[in-house]
């Protein structure tokens, strides 16, 4: 604690009972921090924990407590400054304390505190920190030059993932700086021995920490489909019934796990085995980061059992692959279909048609000509919504191929397409002799195949997902 | 002695609507179809599940026989089928899921389980058409009502909507003219054409049968349209004199299969759809010729047609008619193709006067 800190706590120690009774009113320092830069003249007078930072700042006392705008606003300047609290200490500085991580309902500030740098610092490499910035400074360079606005759908695109991309930095930033200053704060307050502002303060890191685990995840689900809804289909590999039956299996486990998530799911297209099961289906999930999760299930999945249509009670190894297409919310950077590159098809019995036949089967088939992508709809119960569904799955798979077209002109992520063959086995299901969830990428497992099977798949999810963020950084 | 008994009882609103359809009765009261109907009966799961497994194994053992008698359904339809009944019967769809589950539950349906035996035995055995054992098909985006006694719309004649939309994209002074669906059924097009036409449109449907023109006025009601579309009960343009001359467009699914072809269709039409709806004489065309004829002078100069026919024999039949016949009262004239690649309908202008 710095002298000057000690000497001007002494001479304002009402404008320090005044901080408390700010600091209780509110839910956080970042909300103060907004209002209270905005005009630095008041800020003498309404001394919140950010205003007298900001004052003691004239003093050159506080390193991190230099001007938001600064800090945020240029990432060139952002980048080559660290945080850090009144004596020195940055998040970095706390990881290397190596304090221990106690359970959260232990009251210690180093715990929490080395809990947050942590989940900063996994939020940080699931962003790609370094590439961020950078990536940020060059599109910011880029919004400077005049002539941007000549095109106007690359400036939007261009401000569009600039804006997103200072979106995260700042979230992250005041994460850091707001773990900072209750650090700060902490110190002042024992000093100061108050108690109940030591209490209050700890229970602030406290929801801080367990709010970073959420940020943690949503760092994992930055990619820019992410957010999307998204089409789930499986499809079952050779074997006959038995693989048919598996098919169905995985189809009702996205189901299930898609309704725990609180998605909404819409059969679109389901081929019924002859005896059992599916060939192949397609849902459709709807909600926010469906893809961003169920992208971490493309591949095919491996089932080990005895097959109950063997009578010979033999086991059996069977397949079904999965593919996961986003569905794309923003307009403009769907593909354009021209009507006259479809050709339409309906499944209907021969014959003549028309007033000769009653049937209830209207399933449309929609072949987009040029790049021979077809969609299927049957589920529908009008000829007319089989077509608008079958032209909704059309559309996202023509997007899908366009995106994965200019990530191989970006060199990047072109696996969701390629490992959609059958060499490509993710995970495996062992049923007999022993019972086991694996999954091949990431090795991790668990014992219990029924509850995976009900949709418990989130674990398996999440550990594929941070995998291959890491797998990323090491490539790159 | 259950189950007839059953049936004659399910049969008797229907029959009493039937009995009494002739032309002057007009106090018709039409079917509520099962999924508006109040979800009154309660039943548990699994005496649910014991039905639906019942029935999903009749359709199984059904295989491809009516698909081989008569071009029929066959048992994956009829699964299909399963399901729809299911999810138009049950008044909560999330508990469909749960049904190998959680047994004990109870759930609320529109109709109670021993009619769904019956209902799904007429399926079967009687080949009762899905659609009058829910009450409803699904056709474009609408929901619509049917019952015997009304011809259940085809999944071809949606096309004839977009045929209209696009006539009246390229010229939208029909838009605000008087149209005519002429034989209306269900009122399928009609209310199909009156959603492009909107609140600007006004649209006159006409069918001779009174259990039709009944069943179509509840479907324009459903759909807050009886203020754009007139029912009027008669044959064809008869009930249309007022507006001789003044159409702006008609469109019409007429009766088309000859006479001789009926007794061979598939089992759900021959035995349970409106003769009166699909039997156009010995070649099945002499309601096309009369339509070809009324549009001379029904239609304003200008005006738009789309009639629908038996197939390209028919197009070629109707458009020499046209020409020959009727030569300088139609221009461009076309033949359009359904999604099956069968030359399905005709469509064309009636010549501006000179």
């Amino acid at each position: 604690m710095s002298k000057f800190l000690q000497r001007s706590c002494r001479r304002s120690r009402v404008n320090f009972q005044r901080l408390r009774i700010l600091f209780s009113s509110s839910s956080g320092f970042s909300s103060f921090l907004h209002k209270s830069w905005g005009n630095h003249s008041e800020s003498h007078h309404v001394l919140t924990p950010s205003s007298w930072f900001w004052f003691a700042s004239k003093y050159r006392h506080f390193s991190h407590s230099f001007p938001r705008e600064t800090i945020l606003v240029s990432t060139g300047s952002f980048a080559a400054t660290e945080l850090s609290t009144s004596d020195g200490l940055t998040v970095e500085g706390i990881l290397a304390n190596n304090w221990t991580i106690l359970p959260e309902n232990e009251s210690d500030w180093k715990s929490h505190a080395t809990a947050l740098a942590q989940s900063i610092h996994v939020i940080k490499r699931r962003l790609q920190w370094k590439n961020l910035i950078v990536r940020c400074t060059l599109l910011s360079a880029e919004l400077n030059k005049p002539d941007l606005w000549d095109d106007p759908v690359h400036a939007g695109k261009i401000s569009r993932e600039h804006g997103s991309l200072l979106g995260k930095m700042k979230e992250v930033n005041a994460l850091e700086q707001e773990l900072l200053e209750h650090i700060d704060m902490i110190k002042l307050a024992r000093e100061e021995k108050d108690v109940e502002l030591e209490s209050d303060l700890l229970k602030a890191l406290l929801n801080m920490r367990r709010n970073s685990k959420e940020k943690e995840l949503e760092a994992m689900l930055s990619g820019e489909q992410d957010p999307c809804s998204c089409y789930i289909e499986v499809q079952a590999g050779a074997g006959g019934t038995e693989s048919m039956d598996w098919a169905a299996m995985v189809m009702q486990m996205y189901k299930s796990w898609a309704q725990r998530r609180g998605y909404k799911v819409t059969v679109m297209d389901e081929m019924p085995g002859e005896i059992a099961g599916i060939k192949r289906a397609t849902i459709k999930v709807d909600g926010e980061f469906a893809f961003g999760y169920a992208k971490a299930e493309i591949g095919v999945h491996r089932l080990v059992r005895i097959s109950p249509f063997d009578s010979n009670k033999r086991r059996h190894t069977s397949f079904a692959a999965v593919a996961v297409i986003p569905i794309l919310g923003n307009e403009a950077s769907r593909v354009q279909i021209n009507e006259s590159d479809l050709r339409i098809e309906r499944f209907r019995a021969g014959g003549a048609g028309g007033q000769h036949v009653n049937t209830t089967e209207s399933a449309v088939r929609i072949i987009h000509i040029p790049t021979g992508v077809t969609a299927t709809c049957q589920n529908e119960r009008s000829q007319h919504q089989n077509k608008a569904s079958a032209m909704a799955v059309l559309q996202s798979r023509l997007d899908q191929l366009e995106m994965a077209r200019q990530a191989q002109f970006n060199a990047q992520h072109t696996q969701s397409l390629t490992d959609i063959t059958w060499g490509n086995q993710i995970r495996s299901y062992v049923l007999h002799p022993y019972r086991m969830v694996k999954d091949v990428r990431t090795n991790y497992e668990v014992s219990d195949p029924d509850s995976v099977l009900n949709g418990d798949l989130d674990s398996f999810i999440f550990s594929y997902l941070s995998a291959s963020l890491d797998k990323e950084e090491y490539d790159a | 002695m259950l189950k007839s008994c059953a049936v004659s009882r399910l049969c008797r609103p229907l029959c009493s609507s039937l009995s009494l359809s002739s032309p002057n009765s007009l106090c018709l009261k039409p079917q509520v179809p099962l999924f508006l109907r109040p979800p009154i009966y309660s039943t548990r799961l699994s005496d649910l599940r014991k039905w639906h497994d019942w029935a999903k194994s009749l359709a199984s053992s059904i295989g491809s026989t009516f698909e081989r008698l008569d071009n029929g359904p066959d048992s994956s339809h009829l699964c299909r089928e399963l399901k729809w009944l299911m999810e138009d019967a049950v008044e909560d769809h999330s508990l469909l899921h749960q049904m190998g589950v959680e047994s004990d539950r109870r759930v609320k349906t529109r109709a109670d389980l021993e009619e769904l035996y019956n209902l799904w035995k007429q399926r079967i055995e009687e080949r009762r058409p899905f659609q009058y054992i829910v009450g409803c098909e699904h056709w474009r985006d609408l929901v619509l009502s049917v019952q015997e006694g009304v011809l259940i719309p085809r999944p071809e004649t949606e096309l004839i909507v977009d045929l209209v939309c696009d006539a009246v994209s390229k010229n939208e002074v029909l838009k605000g003219g008087i149209w005519a669906d002429l034989g209306t059924g269900s009122g399928a097009l009609a209310i199909g054409i009156c959603k492009i036409l909107g609140s600007g449109g006004r649209l006159i449907a006409t069918d001779l049968s009174a259990a039709a023109v009944a069943v179509a006025a509840y479907n324009v009601q459903r759909y807050s349209l009886q203020d754009i579309i007139e029912l009027r009960e008669g044959s064809w343009f008869k009930p249309l004199d007022d507006v001789e001359g003044k159409l702006a467009g008609l469109v019409s699914n007429p009766p088309y299969i000859p006479s001789t072809d009926i007794s061979g269709l598939q089992a759900e039409v021959s035995r349970h759809e409106p003769r009166l709806a699909l039997d156009a004489g010995v070649d099945g065309m002499d309601a096309l010729f009369h339509l070809c004829d009324g549009a001379v002078s029904f239609l304003k100069p200008g005006g738009f047609f789309a009639f629908e026919t038996n197939g390209e024999k028919q197009c070629r039949a109707l458009v020499d008619y046209m020409e020959n016949n009727r030569s300088g009262s139609f221009c461009k004239l076309e033949i359009v193709p359904d999604f099956a690649g069968i030359q399905r309908f005709v469509t064309g202008y009636r010549r501006q006067a000179i």
